[in-house]
Order: C-alpha cells, then sequence, then structure tokens
C-alpha cells in the first residue's frame, strides 16, 4: 500500500460523516472502487453514523405526515432499470442518457404535434403557463424511448389519444372532437387497476378540436385508463360507464 | 387500495435496523409503488429524519422542508436500496444527512457559522434532549462517553455540526491529520460499542 492510498485510507471516518468535500471527496470516492476493505469500513462506519443520526430523532409536525404522503402521489418514482444508470444527479445525467437512446421518430413527431394542437387552443396567459409547466412532464413521456400511441373512440363521438411509457409509467391523454358537456357535466379521467380506480382529473375545455393534454403519472402496465361524464367538479369513484377505455398492455 | 403486507422479509439485515421492522423489505415494497409500505417507512424514520436535519440545521422551516425532501427523496428512488451495501436506515440517514448537510453548507454564512461553533460543545448537551428512542440513544450516549474527549468532539462538530473535517481543525487549533484520525479512530471504537451492546 503507497503512502498516498493509506493516508486515503484515514478518510474512511470523515468520508462516513460527510466530512470531505471538494477535490478530497472525488478523489476518496475514486479510491473507494478499488479498494474493497476501504468500502467495508465505510459500510460499517456509516451504519455507526446512522445511529448518531436516529439519535436525534424528534417527532415532526403532524402536518408533514400527510404533506409527504400526498406528495407521493404526484412523484414519479425513478424505475428500478435505470438504477445503474443514475449517480448522485440522477435527473441531469438521466436526460443526457435520454437523448442519446434511439427513439421511435414517428412516435415523438405525432406526439409533438398533438401538443402542439393542444397548446394553440389554450386560452388565457395563466393557462398558457401552466400549460408550458407540465408540458416539460409531458414531453419527457412523449420522447420516452418506448412511448406508444393508443388511439380510441369516444362512444359520444370524437377520439382519444393516449401516448403511454411503460418504463416511465406514465401516460398523456388528449381528447378531440367529442361534445362539449353540458354545463352540469364534465368529462373525468381514471387510471382503473386492481386496486381500484384512481381519477387523474378533468378533461380540461374540450371542443371540437384537440383539449390540452393531461398527464397520468403512476400507470403501470396493464392499468385501464377510461373517461367518464360525471356532474360538474367531478367525483371521486366513476358514478356512469365509462365513454372511452383504453387498455395499457402488461 | 394496496394491502401491504409487512411481514418479515428476507433482507432484513445491519446494525442501524434498530427497532425497525424490517425496513428492508418495505423498501422493497416502496420501489413498486406500494404507498402503504411507504406510510410505514415513514412513520419509522421520519423523527430520525427531522430529528437529525434539525440538529444540523437548526431552523425548523428549513429542517421541516430537508426532511420533507428526504422522505419524498426515499420514495422516489427506493429501487436504488441495495440491501447488500448496508442497512436501509442507514441509506435513509445517509441521505438525510447529506442532505442536511448541503444545505447547511450551501447557505454557509461564515461569520455566523463561526460565531456558532465556538460554544458548540453544547452540542453534547442537546443532541440528547427530546429523544423518543430510549434505548438507542442511551446506547449512543454510553458508546460516546467511551471516546477521548478530542474524539468525541470532532465527531459531533462533523456529523451533527456539518462542518467539514478541515473546519472542524481549524474550529479545534489541531492539524488536519490529527482529525483525520481522530474521527475515525472515534467512530471505530463507537462502531465496535454499540455492535458489542447490541
Amino acid at each position: 500500500m503507497s503512502v498516498q492510498s493509506h493516508d486515503l485510507h484515514l478518510l474512511t471516518g470523515a468520508f462516513a460523516l460527510d466530512a470531505l468535500t471538494g477535490d478530497e471527496l472525488d478523489e476518496f470516492e475514486r479510491h473507494l472502487e478499488q479498494c474493497a476493505p476501504c468500502a467495508e469500513e465505510v459500510r460499517g462506519l456509516r451504519e455507526t453514523a446512522a445511529r448518531l443520526g436516529m439519535a436525534t430523532a424528534i417527532e415532526p409536525p403532524p402536518w408533514m405526515r400527510e404533506q409527504v404522503l400526498a406528495a407521493t402521489g404526484r412523484i414519479r418514482q425513478l424505475p428500478p432499470s435505470d438504477v445503474r444508470l443514475i449517480t448522485a444527479d440522477g435527473p441531469r445525467r438521466r436526460r443526457r442518457l435520454g437523448r442519446r437512446l434511439p427513439r421511435p421518430i414517428a412516435v415523438t413527431a405525432m406526439a409533438a404535434a398533438i401538443v402542439a394542437l393542444a397548446v394553440l387552443q389554450v386560452g388565457t396567459r395563466h393557462q398558457l403557463q401552466q400549460a408550458q409547466i407540465s408540458n416539460q412532464t409531458i414531453a419527457s413521456v412523449l420522447s420516452a424511448s418506448d412511448a406508444r400511441i393508443e388511439l380510441s373512440s369516444s362512444a359520444v363521438g370524437g377520439r382519444v389519444t393516449a401516448v403511454i411509457s411503460p418504463h416511465d409509467r406514465e401516460a398523456v391523454i388528449t381528447a378531440s372532437g367529442m361534445p362539449t358537456p353540458s354545463g352540469a357535466q364534465v368529462y373525468q379521467l381514471w387510471v382503473i387497476s386492481p386496486a381500484g380506480a384512481r381519477s387523474v382529473g378533468l378533461l380540461p375545455g374540450s371542443s371540437a378540436r384537440a383539449t390540452s393534454p393531461v398527464l397520468a403519472d403512476d400507470v403501470q402496465p396493464g392499468d385501464q385508463l377510461a373517461i367518464t361524464i360525471e356532474p360538474a367538479g367531478g367525483t371521486k369513484q366513476p358514478t356512469t360507464i365509462p365513454i372511452v377505455e383504453i387498455h395499457t398492455r402488461p | 387500495m394496496n394491502t401491504p403486507s409487512v411481514g418479515p422479509q428476507p433482507h432484513g439485515r445491519g446494525h442501524a435496523e434498530g427497532h425497525g421492522h424490517d425496513l428492508a423489505g418495505l423498501l422493497a415494497q416502496v420501489a413498486c409503488g406500494d404507498h402503504a409500505a411507504f406510510e410505514a417507512v415513514y412513520d419509522q424514520l421520519a423523527g430520525s429524519v427531522y430529528g437529525v436535519a434539525r440538529k444540523v440545521l437548526r431552523d425548523p422551516a428549513q429542517s421541516e422542508e430537508v426532511a420533507q425532501e428526504v422522505l419524498l427523496e426515499v420514495w422516489r428512488s427506493a429501487c436504488r436500496f441495495d440491501p447488500a451495501r448496508g442497512s436501509a436506515a442507514a441509506w435513509v440517514m445517509t441521505i438525510a444527512h447529506r442532505r442536511a448537510v448541503d444545505r447547511v453548507r450551501a447557505e454557509n454564512a461564515a461569520t455566523a457559522r463561526e460565531q456558532k461553533a465556538a460554544p458548540d460543545s453544547g452540542t453534547s448537551e442537546d443532541v440528547f434532549e427530546l429523544v423518543d428512542m430510549a434505548l438507542d440513544r442511551q446506547r449512543v450516549r454510553r458508546c460516546m462517553g467511551r471516546l477521548s474527549a478530542l474524539q468525541a468532539e470532532a465527531i459531533k462538530l462533523a456529523y451533527y455540526g456539518g462542518y467539514s473535517y478541515p473546519e472542524v481543525a481549524g474550529l479545534l487549533g489541531l492539524p488536519l491529520g490529527t482529525v483525520k484520525t481522530r474521527i475515525r479512530d472515534g467512530l471505530i471504537r463507537l462502531r465496535d460499542c454499540m455492535e458489542v451492546a447490541q
């Protein structure tokens, strides 16, 4: 063992306490990859550090629980297949990789057209801003390497387009040509899984042309996307027979 | 909705599991999008995550933010947890401590921190207040008591204070090399002490 690597080995403790910074941190992390005994020591010291942390446990404010649990419904989980590709700077790295991945160009182009159409018809500035925010997520679904388009006719006329990424477990849905519902009614979108129906939201401003796209997250392969007609404001569970059902292939 | 099966799973291991009920198994379920399993993980670890954030950041509002970020990160990246590389609790606490430390360093209003640092031996008292995991806390306290004063102080400043080890050296007026070895020797002693106590 060289003097230098011996020195590096002495940093296991500081590393386990997150007390290394800058170049020294980089250097030590590289060293860890080649030094099995160091890695083993770090593993044990991390457990010890965790105990120091757990000894500080205090009751978090009660509202936090509700807030965190609610947020999990909106946050996309990393798929297991990405495990090896993602490092500390996860999302950035992932986007870079995504760009390199081959993807079906036809799907992407068509999907982009759907979004463009939808954005065109969004009215107010506020709505436009909202649309732009969700469009970033939507664009990522549309450009997913496994994105697939499913078209389906609605029982009341018009049709529904879904772009589904099984890998990202997300789907983007737009409808076109569906009759405008009466003032007391809305179109509501659902994800139906063996566990039951989960509302994704209301289809915004339906008209002869495409609605602005709606993003459904946590869509598991085999789940169904469905649209029902519901009283204004929507309901917690579907109360009518769906006018459209789209199966996501398992 | 999803029915969690929170029974014993084969992955449970690691020293930091403590009183935890098979966190590793729960995390595997969280990785599959199981909200109920995540609730169980929350109930076991939110206090520790929030506690360490409070310890490092001190400010309640910032600690709440960091704790929420950490818990949501656990939800998001549960599939990255590898039981072969350590216990589930250590994985979560590593994320929590790193986030808290990143935040405190990003802010690094150097003056404020240096002023805080001098009397930071106060750490030794308030670290252990309001803790509800009595057993774990006692064990940590007892093992901490077996370290040399210098080892204990260096570890507390680094872990609970969020200082880098060169900063710790500066605060204690010691050479870098000394602090490096004190931290390592002290942690190894803590580790051995806590293992014996298991």
